[in-house]
């Protein structure tokens, strides 16, 4: 495409602003007594000093729009934020004029033409300079945070008027639920099942199971030398199978509106509780509302599973949908018997009112153990 | 310099300026100027840091109750000032002013205070602007300007420093940029330096291009009119003198369509007089009736009077800028035929004499143009004619005198026949028998040309001319006395007359049968050459052109002058345009020619026209297409595509390190990275290790960190490598 006019005209008028000052609102009482005073009495020199007055609106101006060209932005963020936790943002200013000092900068976040960020002021920024500035961030609901730009405004030269500037700079961030610690008695039921239904069996993983003589057909890897080498006879290092570290995580997403903050806790402890199983190795699946994540394991997964824990949202129950409430016996009979299924429910007929979520793992009801105190 | 003490040198520097603005223009009583302008020092000195005037200033006993005090007293002070004492708002609210900016000086500690000085200042401007229109007004205001501009900007910087701190910046870090935040920088100080120049420019073309809704007929003028006599209906023998030693300039006389200075006097008439009684000179012919005003701002005299005048000598065109006079009459070089300029009427005697309807309190511009009398060959020939009667019952007047005068004329005229050549004779007989001198005390005598003509001898230009008058009248010619002046200063830097008091003069007006009034001047010349030497009076013509200049282009600067330049522009454009259509025509000559075969000539003529302009548009629009074409100015180009430059100094800079170092015995080997480099030149070749280092570390920096490079990273590197290359690896 040759040029766009359209885009170009587009920019300056939809970035550019200019406010008034309490300095310049005096100021403009005085040009508007001079004007006067100059009409009515046809006096040159009131004329002279009219033009003075006007003229300096007219540089102020200039030398503002000046001092906010050809500025270059950008913005550093983490991947991944999380409901009350606070991240530093770091904006990175630099002046791409060859020539000219930009001064007095202002510089503040945008998010949906609303101010993310305090003030940042900056002095000045010599031509091909650059300065760095951070504000703490702190993201206060989940879901996706689409930062718009950053609006630069400068009082310079005059004083008179605040001209500022939007350089639109595009981030979409997911905020996680808020990670809180899990409470005990969680904690205690969660690995109280675990053991009730542990069934310890040979398979592929990384705990000893048991020790053995080696016998043909064995993987010659598997020889246990420390073992061999006391006995002089040849052993065989057996593993316990990992499917005992399985676990489901059921969030129903069907919560009437009247339990919202209620949902919003159960997200948050399915959060805690991924991040909690992701560190001790358990191998995780998510299930929210009719959405599966698959089974996976370490850092990477969590922060999948987090992701979508992040950008999950509460749908209103229906008949339908309330069939399917009760998830433990789908859960159950998945894992059938080699892992954990813990349902989180933030509303539910047979549980009954309650501003706190319920907690069943492998559908036994554990008492008080929302996370939340 | 830090940025307060620079704003509170500015802002003295601002209060100053409109402080002697207002002194210049107001004249404000000795005591507040040299309060005013006391105060103004101490305060400066205290900011330059001289002990015992911030000790003096600090230890004033006045409490911030004090001051709202005085500030109270001197509202109370206005208002006895406004009642008793000037008995005036202006002058009043201007010492209140003034009161209030002492104060003010003492008081400036918050920033509101330095806004309040401000306001305080601009007024004081204002009303100097009001009060004077002289020359000064305009360095005075260049002053003001760029001490405007200068404190806003710092005032606007000082506050951005109280506030600003760069977050999460380190201690160190912050500390530095802070100390050079609170300076004065040569970048700073050349941005408003620019930015005054660019404002007083801009200052000039709103100036000019400001609409002048009510551009005032008279501006009011608040300075004194200049005090004339000889120019109203009654004058005394000699009221002139008083007058002739004043050098004060009372107007100037541009000739627009005449060859420059071809250095004869220029007469400019005032009035004239018919009746003399022995001491004082009357105008009969007062009566005053309106010129017609012809078309909008040109006024012409009645009937048959313009036409016969116009059958006479050749018209003088004349631009006049008369100052402020405590009379009425208009003048101009002999005689007026039409006057232009903004008046609302203007008004004649049958005298020939212009007059406004009252005295001007503001200088006036007009322009006039005036047609002299011809002597015709008639009046040389052996039958001079009959006078009309109107001028022998008017012009032949005689007071009560000794028959010594009408005997000295008789003698002087005896060899003489024709009206002229007794005019001449008599003319000849003063000027050469008489002495010009303005030592003499006739006004007071009982007989003041009998004095002058038989005993002293001396006298100057009101004598001549009475006496040449009276003895004119003596032997039957009629004549009459003018009152005026001659212009003799010729200003060739602004290529106009310099009229000034001392220029004052009176001659004769001789009416001839055939002819009419003929001028003739029997004063001889001054004997005494003029004050100051000739690089003074060079310097005082330089000076006087700028302040007519100033005048003309400023203070009398009106709607009328806009719409001139509107016109002008017109012109000139169109003639462009008429001339780029030749020019069209010319190169489409050929295509013409066959389109003229195609449609009528008519269609193809006209068309032409349209075609220059269309392509003239075709040819603008492509050049901005062009021009954006090349800028691309909607492209938000990348952040750091601008550090390309300095990746490759910084890269040439470490080739030549790499290739130093190859030749003091080090691998060229690519396989080795920059900082490997490093550590091989650590174990080494401790001695260049640094400079090594420190080179590696920019390098990185710049062409893998992508971060900018500052003045002084490279001039750091520079140095390095300049200290690496004179090192000597020692032989192993």
């Amino acid at each position: 495409m040759p040029f766009q006019l359209p885009t170009f005209a587009h920019r300056v008028i939809r970035y550019r602003s200019t406010r008034i000052t309490s300095e310049g609102l005096q100021f403009l009482i005085f040009v508007l007594a001079i004007g006067i005073a100059a009409i009515n009495t046809g006096n040159n020199l009131f004329y002279l000093l009219l033009a003075m007055m006007l003229s300096l609106i007219l540089v102020s101006g200039i030398a503002a729009e000046y001092c906010l060209r050809r500025l270059g932005v950008r913005r550093h963020l983490p991947d991944l934020l999380f409901v009350n936790t606070p991240v530093t943002t770091s904006l990175v200013v630099k002046n791409r004029k060859s020539r000219l000092t930009s001064f007095s900068l202002t510089l503040s976040d945008v998010r949906d033409n609303q101010f993310l960020s305090p003030n940042m002021e900056l002095h000045s920024i010599p031509p091909g300079a650059s300065r760095v500035l951070s504000y703490q961030l702190t993201p206060t609901r989940r879901g996706k945070l689409l930062l718009n730009g950053v609006r630069i405004s400068t009082e310079f030269p005059f004083g008179l008027f605040t001209k500022r500037a939007f350089y639109p700079i595009e981030d979409t961030l997911v905020v996680c639920p808020e990670l809180q610690p899990v409470n005990d008695r969680l904690l205690r039921g969660l690995f109280a099942a675990g053991y009730e239904q542990a069934v310890h069996r040979r398979g592929h993983g990384s705990d000893l199971y048991n020790l053995r003589l080696y016998q043909a057909g064995d993987d010659s890897r598997s020889i246990h030398w420390p073992t061999t080498a006391r006995t002089s006879q040849l052993t065989i290092r057996e593993t316990e199978a990992e499917e005992q570290r399985r676990a489901i995580i059921c969030v129903p997403t069907s919560v009437p509106m009247s339990h919202d903050a209620s949902f919003e806790r159960a997200v948050s402890l399915a959060a805690s509780l991924v991040q909690h199983l992701t560190r001790h190795s358990y191998s995780i699946q998510l299930r929210l509302g009719s959405e599966r994540s698959s089974f996976g394991q370490g850092e990477a997964h969590g922060l999948d599973l987090l992701r979508m824990l992040g950008l999950c949202e509460r749908i209103t129950p229906t008949a339908q949908s309330e069939m399917k409430q009760d998830q433990w016996a789908d859960a159950h009979s998945e894992l059938g018997g080699g892992g954990t299924a813990v349902v989180i429910q933030a509303w539910s007929d047979s549980v009954g009112e309650t501003e706190l979520p319920w907690i069943r793992i492998d559908g036994a009801l554990i008492p008080g153990g929302a996370h939340v105190a | 310099m830090l940025l307060s003490q620079a704003l509170h040198l500015t802002s003295m520097l601002l209060a100053s300026a409109s402080f002697i603005g207002l002194t210049l223009g107001a004249g404000l009583p000795e005591w507040l100027a040299a309060v005013t302008g006391a105060t103004l020092i101490a305060v400066l000195l205290r900011n330059m840091g001289m002990k015992p005037v911030d000790r003096l200033t600090t230890q004033m006993p006045v409490s911030a109750v004090g001051w709202n005090l005085i500030v109270l007293g001197g509202f109370v002070g206005f208002w006895i000032d406004l009642l008793w004492v000037s008995g005036d708002l202006l002058p009043a609210g201007l010492h209140f002013l003034m009161i209030l900016m002492v104060i003010k000086l003492f008081n400036l500690r918050l920033r509101r205070d330095y806004l309040h000085l401000y306001a305080i200042s601009l007024v004081a401007m204002l009303a100097s602007g009001s009060l004077t229109t002289d020359l000064w007004f305009f360095p005075i205001f260049s002053i003001y300007l760029l001490a405007g501009v200068w404190t806003l900007l710092l005032f606007q910087l000082t506050k951005t420093s109280e506030v600003s701190g760069d977050v999460w910046m380190s201690a160190h870090i912050r500390h530095t940029s802070h100390e050079e935040n609170h300076r004065v920088s040569p970048r700073l100080f050349w941005i408003a330096n620019g930015l005054a120049l660019g404002a007083f420019l801009i200052t000039v073309v709103i100036f000019f291009t400001i609409p002048r809704v009510n551009a005032g007929i008279y501006q009011k003028g608040f300075g004194e009119n200049l005090r004339m006599s000889g120019f109203s209906d009654k004058v005394n023998l000699g009221a002139i003198g008083s007058i002739k030693r004043d050098p004060s300039i009372v107007m100037r006389v541009e000739l627009p369509r005449s060859p420059l200075h071809d250095a004869r006097p220029l007469y400019i008439r005032g009035v004239s007089f018919d009746q003399y009684d022995g001491k004082v000179w009357t105008n009969q012919l007062s009566y005053r009736r309106s010129l017609i005003e012809e078309s909008p701002g040109t006024f012409t005299f009645r009937g048959k009077r313009a036409v016969s005048r116009s059958q006479l000598g050749e018209a003088m065109h004349q631009k006049i800028l008369l100052e402020p006079l405590d009379t009425p009459v208009l003048f101009a070089a002999p005689f007026i035929e039409s006057v232009t300029g903004l008046f609302p009427s203007l008004f004649f005697d049958a005298t020939g004499a212009v007059y406004l309807p009252f005295p001007s309190s503001s200088r006036i511009e007009y322009t006039v143009v005036s047609r002299a009398t011809v002597l015709v060959p008639a009046d040389l020939g052996s039958e001079p004619g009959p006078y009309p009667e109107w001028v022998v019952r008017q012009y032949l007047q005689l007071p009560l005198q000794s028959d010594r005068i009408t005997a000295l004329a008789g003698e002087v005229t005896q060899k003489h026949y024709r009206p002229y050549e007794k005019a001449t004779a008599i003319q000849t007989y003063l000027t050469s028998q008489y002495r010009y001198s303005l030592d003499a005390p006739l006004a007071e005598q009982h007989q003041p040309l009998e004095e002058f003509l038989f005993e002293r001898k001396t006298g100057y230009c009101e004598h001549y001319a009475t006496a040449m008058v009276i003895m004119l009248r003596t032997v039957g010619v009629p004549a009459r006395l003018v009152t005026g002046f001659m212009a003799t200063e010729w200003n060739e830097y602004g290529h106009y007359y310099v009229v000034r008091q001392q220029d004052a003069h009176a001659w004769v007006e001789v009416y001839l049968p055939h002819s009419g009034w003929i001028r003739m001047d029997p004063t001889p010349t001054e004997d005494n050459p003029p004050a100051g030497g000739p690089v003074w009076k060079v310097l005082g013509l330089i000076v006087d052109n700028i302040k007519l200049q100033w005048n003309r282009l400023f203070v009398q600067y009106s709607a009328a002058d806009q719409l001139a330049v509107v016109r002008e522009l017109k012109a000139e454009g169109m003639s462009v345009r008429n001339k780029a259509l030749d020019s069209m025509t010319l190169l489409f000559g050929a295509f013409l020619t066959v389109l003229s075969g195609i449609v009528p000539h008519n269609v193809s003529q006209v068309r032409i026209g349209v075609l220059g302009e269309l392509l003239g548009v075709a040819v603008i629009g492509l050049a901005v297409l062009f021009w954006l074409r090349r800028s691309r100015p909607w492209v938000a180009r990348s952040l750091w595509e601008k550090g390309r430059g300095h990746e490759l100094v910084i890269a040439q800079y470490y080739r030549r390190m790499r290739t130093y170092l190859t030749g003091q015995g080090f691998s060229n080997s690519t396989a080795i990275a920059p900082l490997e480099l490093v550590e091989i030149t650590h174990a080494r070749w401790r001695e260049a290790y640094t400079a090594v280092a420190s080179i590696t570390e920019v390098y990185c920096r710049t062409r893998f960190g992508h971060l900018p490079l500052t003045p002084e990273d490279l001039k750091h590197t520079e140095d390095q490598l300049r200290h690496l290359l004179e090192l000597r690896k020692p032989q192993a």
